[in-house]
This record gives C-alpha cells, structure tokens and sequence, in this order.
C-alpha cells in the first residue's frame, strides 16, 4: 500500500514538473488581469446618458460624460508574502495604464510573466509622480497628447470626472473634478501631493497563477463613493469645476475608498 | 561580398570626416566653462544633429498651430534672443491676446523652471504650454501629430533623428529640446571678457562693479539669474496676475516672479512679466523710485522703510553701459538656429 502511495506521489510529481517544464518552453509565465469596473453605487456606470439617472447623497441628480484615471506601480502580494512588482519605465512606456470608461479595452489591464502562485492582495497608484514628471516628455499611457497633461502647472490629472446636474450653477451645468498635483517641497507645505497609493485585499480570496490559468480580478470603482468618503461629502451645488491640486485634496481623499476588489474569477 | 562591405563602411567613415564642420557650428552641446552645470536630462534624449534640425524645423512651422497661421518664431525672434520685439502681449490664433511677455529662449539647459510663474519645471514641456494654450496656438498635440504623420517630409526626419517608423508627441518634444538646448548664449562681450579674450572699457568695468553690488544677489551665476521667484514691487496689489501663487496656491508667493536673466537684455525689450517698460533706463528707474510696497515685496527692495536700490543718474548709464555687454551676436546670428525654410 505504502509502495503503490509512494509511486503514484512520484507519478503526480512527474506529471506536475512536465506541467512545469512545458510551460517554461511555451512561455516564460502566467498571467493575471485586472478589471475596473467602474459603477455608480448598485448601477453600472453608463457615460452620456440623455437624463441624469444617478443621485448622490445631497439628493442631486447626475449624469457622467467621462471617467478616467491613471493607474500604476502595481504590486501583487503572494500568500507566501512574497511580492511581484509590475516593472515602470522612466518614459511612461510601461507601468502605466490608463482605465478611460469610453474604452473598453482600457479596463483591463493584463500582466504578463508573472509568476505561479496564489495571489491574495494588489497594491497600486492613482497618480504619477514626480520621478516620471521629472523624466520630461512621456510616451506609453503617459503621452501627452491623450489630453491628460496640466500644462500650465505642469503634471498629469490622474483622476477626472465630468457630468451635468441640475444642481449645478456653472455653465451648461457641468460639473468638474481634475484631480492632480504630485509636487512637494519641504519649504511649501502649501504644494499639494493628492497621489494615493493603497493595497486592496481579496478579502480570504485569492487568484491561482498557474499554467493554463488566467485569473482575473474584478475591481469596483464607485462614483458614489468618490463623492461621498472619508476626504469630502461632494455636492454639485458648489465649487463644481476644480482644477487645481487644492481644489481637490478634499475629494482625493476619497479615492482610496471608491475602489474594493469585489471577486476573482479563477480563471 | 564582405570586403565590399569592409570598403563601403570605409568609404563611408571617410566621408563623415570629410563633411565634419568647424567647432563653432557643432551638434553637439557645449558646456561654457563658466556656466553653472545643466539640468536637463539629456541621459533620455542627447543632442543630434538630426534631432536638433529636426526641432529646428518644427520651431519654423506653423503646422503647430490650429490655422497653420503660427509658429514658435513667431513670437521668439532670433534676432532678439528669441524674444518678441513687438508685442507687450503676444498674438495668437485668431489674434487672440496672451497676458504674459514672452520671454526669451536661450540656455534652457541650465534652467529649472519655466515661464514667468515656474508652471514649468522640464523643457520638454515648454513647448506644449504654447501648442495647446487658446491664445496662442490653440491646437491639440494629438492634431500636431496626425499633420507631421501626413506631411511629406516630416516622417523620413523623424525616422532619421529616432530611428523608429512612427512619430509620437514625445519624438516632437524631443526634438525641440534638442534644438532649445543647441541655443547656448555664451559669447557676448562680457563671456570674452570672463576668457580674458578682451577688456571691458572703463565705464563698463565700473557699471560691473555696480551690478556685483546691487543686482547680483538675484541675477546670480553667469545665466545672470538664480532661478528664483520674486516680487520686485511693480504693483502693490496682483489682482491682475497673482504670477508664482497661480502654481503654489500660496499666498506667500502672490505677485512673485520668475528672476529673468540678463543675456542678451538690451535686445529683448519689452520687459517685466507684462512688457510695461520698453527700456532699460525705465526698468533702472523703476529700481530707483517706483518701487511699490506690499507683503510679498522682496526684502532686498526694502531697506528699513526705504524702498527700492539707491542708483544715481551717472550709475544707470554705466549700469546701462555694462548690461550692453551682455548681448551675443554670435547668439542672435547662428545659422544652427535660423530658419530652415529661407535658403
């Protein structure tokens, strides 16, 4: 009994080290999406409506016409601890992924290579930072002519929100959030840096990174949660076109808690 | 087969040594030995003579501008250190009014911040400031370069400066730094004077004098500015134009100002961030007698309850006398930087 126990182990290692060798030759690794799904509280996000379906929690109605954001700096934690880190190149030409509502294909970003293991947690940036901004001109997610550069204080809005409500007083209705601002100087406390990082778990879950496998990892962004969170409870009522770094520390704030890792599909 | 090859790469080699210029009109960036060391990182885009020229044309195209109506040279002159000679406020499309001088181009390497407010801290990014802002050329750089991909000559000098088959946002803007970092104003009167090629007459020796002890506090280095911000008491109020405290939201630096260097001065007139004197008698007497009060004014402009730098009539002409030193003909008549469609 013992002996047929100890050939079939040696039987499945075999077969799981080919497994191994196999995929070394096909290729060098697994791979691991990311979703953005982005939602305003229980309703999918749809941009461009023709009436303002959503409300936020000031009972103003609203529309979205665009919603994006730069993600970047991914990290993935494995259950042994171990950490994968999404290489960034200092021209913007990988590391940087922009999630734009209108583009489909933009909210999933897909790793490659990476290494097999059960993952459990992601940690990743909103923003960029100086040491690309001090680099000079960008390419990749990060080309200036995608329309996401500040160029008269130069840096990227790495968050934008644009809709219409009724409640609000500028023109056309439309409200604004450009969220940016990377610069920090110890001798101006008034330079604003609205750049978060944060790390989401998968809540006792975890993505199988194997051969064959492509675990994918549904993320929510919640517009409701953007406006209403721990930095700011916005109203479209007031100060609805911002875009300055301190015009949106306040909402900033808010953006580490719009996003919750909401389920893996294994693959 | 190989042989052939072997001589070709010779025949070739030789060739480029033949075609090589005299120094003075080399691609490459030169360092002025007194010249504090450049900022700019050139470790992701180096100077070309392909890269240069490139940016060379581009600085000359209106193909930049919505209307293909306005180029960079339009309002930066080089017969003027790349300065407008004409406009306290430059024209863009559509004739539309910018609130800002503009400023001269030269010895961008060296400098950290750009434009009268700092907005700017990379070269690469002045350009867009001016492709993208409405008064001035109102155009998107995505719409620059679907027009450089369909123009017939741009793409084979994209191709040759970066040796890669599309032509990206980020190709043009390094092109023009290439070509913005070519533009070293380093050989006026004064720098031949720093080499000891020649001497300085009497009046200019002593206006010097008069500059080391009043003015060089802030026009510091021999980029005769220390890259700071500063209100130097034009107006007591900055309802106008808040200038530095647009950026940093601090009302600290309301009414703060880039420091612009002096090279070349006497050729970029109009001066101050809105061009409201036209001479350098005008700006020495602003020095003198207009200085205005408010929180933000400079310390150095207010000396117990004196405003201002205490400057005789006889000290400005010789002031006058010296800044005159400071113009570079061999600046303002460099082939490298003319423009490219007048053969």
């Amino acid at each position: 009994m013992k002996k047929i126990f100890s050939i079939l182990s040696i039987a499945i290692l075999f077969v799981f080290f080919s497994a191994c060798s196999d995929d070394e030759v096909g290729s060098s690794g697994s791979t691991l999406v990311l979703e953005f799904d982005n939602v305003v509280g229980t309703s999918n996000l749809v941009l461009n409506t023709t009436d303002q379906p959503y409300t936020n929690d000031h009972e103003e109605a609203f529309n979205v016409t665009w919603l994006t954001y730069y993600v970047s700096n991914i990290k993935l934690k494995r259950e042994d601890g171990t950490i994968y880190e999404d290489a960034v190149k200092s021209d913007g030409s990988a590391g940087y992924y922009l999630i734009d509502e209108a583009d489909v294909e933009s909210r999933e970003i897909t790793l490659k290579n990476i290494p097999a293991g059960n993952y459990t947690e992601v940690t990743f940036t909103i923003g960029v930072d100086a040491s690309q901004v001090d680099q000079g001109a960008q390419t990749g997610a990060l080309d200036p002519a995608k329309g996401l550069f500040w160029t008269w204080n130069s840096g990227y809005i790495f968050m934008a929100i644009q809709g219409t409500s009724p409640a609000c007083t500028e023109e056309g209705n439309e409200f604004a959030y450009h969220v940016g601002g990377y610069k920090e100087d110890p001798e101006n406390d008034n330079l604003i840096n609205n750049i978060k990082t944060f790390t989401l778990s998968f809540k006792g879950d975890s993505a199988p990174v194997k051969a064959s496998h492509e675990p994918q990892v549904h993320i929510i962004f919640d517009v409701l949660k953007f406006f209403k969170g721990t930095g700011a409870n916005i109203s479209f009522a007031s100060n609805a076109q911002r875009h300055t770094p301190k015009a949106c520390e306040d909402i900033a704030g808010n953006i580490e808690g719009a996003f919750v890792v909401d389920h893996i599909h294994a693959d | 087969m190989r042989f052939t090859t072997v001589l070709t790469l010779i025949l070739l080699v030789s060739g480029c040594t033949d075609d090589v210029e005299p120094v003075k009109n080399s691609y490459a960036f030169e360092m002025p030995a007194n010249f504090p060391a450049p900022v700019y990182t050139f470790g992701n885009n180096p100077v070309s003579r392909a890269g240069a020229e490139l940016g060379q044309m581009l600085f000359y195209d209106p193909v930049l501008s919505l209307d293909s109506s306005i180029a960079c040279a339009n309002c930066h002159q080089q017969a003027v250190a790349f300065s407008d000679p004409v406009h306290r406020f430059s024209r863009g499309v559509d004739d539309a009014v910018g609130f800002r001088n503009a400023p001269a181009i030269q010895n961008m390497a060296f400098q950290n911040n750009f434009f009268w407010d700092g907005g700017v801290k990379h070269l690469d990014f002045v350009p867009i400031n001016a492709v993208t802002s409405k008064i001035e050329m109102a155009e998107t750089l995505d719409q620059v370069v679907q027009k450089l991909k369909r123009s017939k000559f741009y793409p084979e000098k994209f191709r040759s400066a970066f040796q890669e088959d599309q032509i990206t946002s980020q190709q043009m803007l390094y092109a023009l730094s290439q070509f913005m970092n070519l533009m070293v104003s380093a050989n006026s009167k004064y720098d031949q004077y720093v080499r000891k090629e020649t001497d300085l007459t009497k009046e200019e020796t002593e206006g010097l004098e008069i500059f080391e002890a009043h003015c060089r506090t802030c026009h510091a280095t021999d980029l005769f500015t220390d890259d700071s911000f500063r209100n130097n008491g034009l107006d007591a109020g900055f309802e106008k134009d808040a200038g530095r405290e647009r950026i940093t939201e601090f009302s600290g630096d309301r009414g703060k100002f880039k420091v612009p260097s002096l090279r070349n001065v006497d050729l970029t007139s109009p001066y101050m961030h809105d061009g409201r004197f036209n001479t350098l008698q005008q700006v020495l007497d602003h020095y003198s007698n207009m200085v205005k009060d408010s929180e933000t004014l400079d310390p150095l402009l207010k000396q117990g309850e004196s405003l201002g730098i205490v400057l005789s009539a006889e000290e400005k002409v010789k002031l006058i006398a010296f800044l005159k030193t400071l113009s570079d003909e061999t600046f303002t008549h460099d082939k490298r930087f003319a423009n490219p469609f007048i053969k």
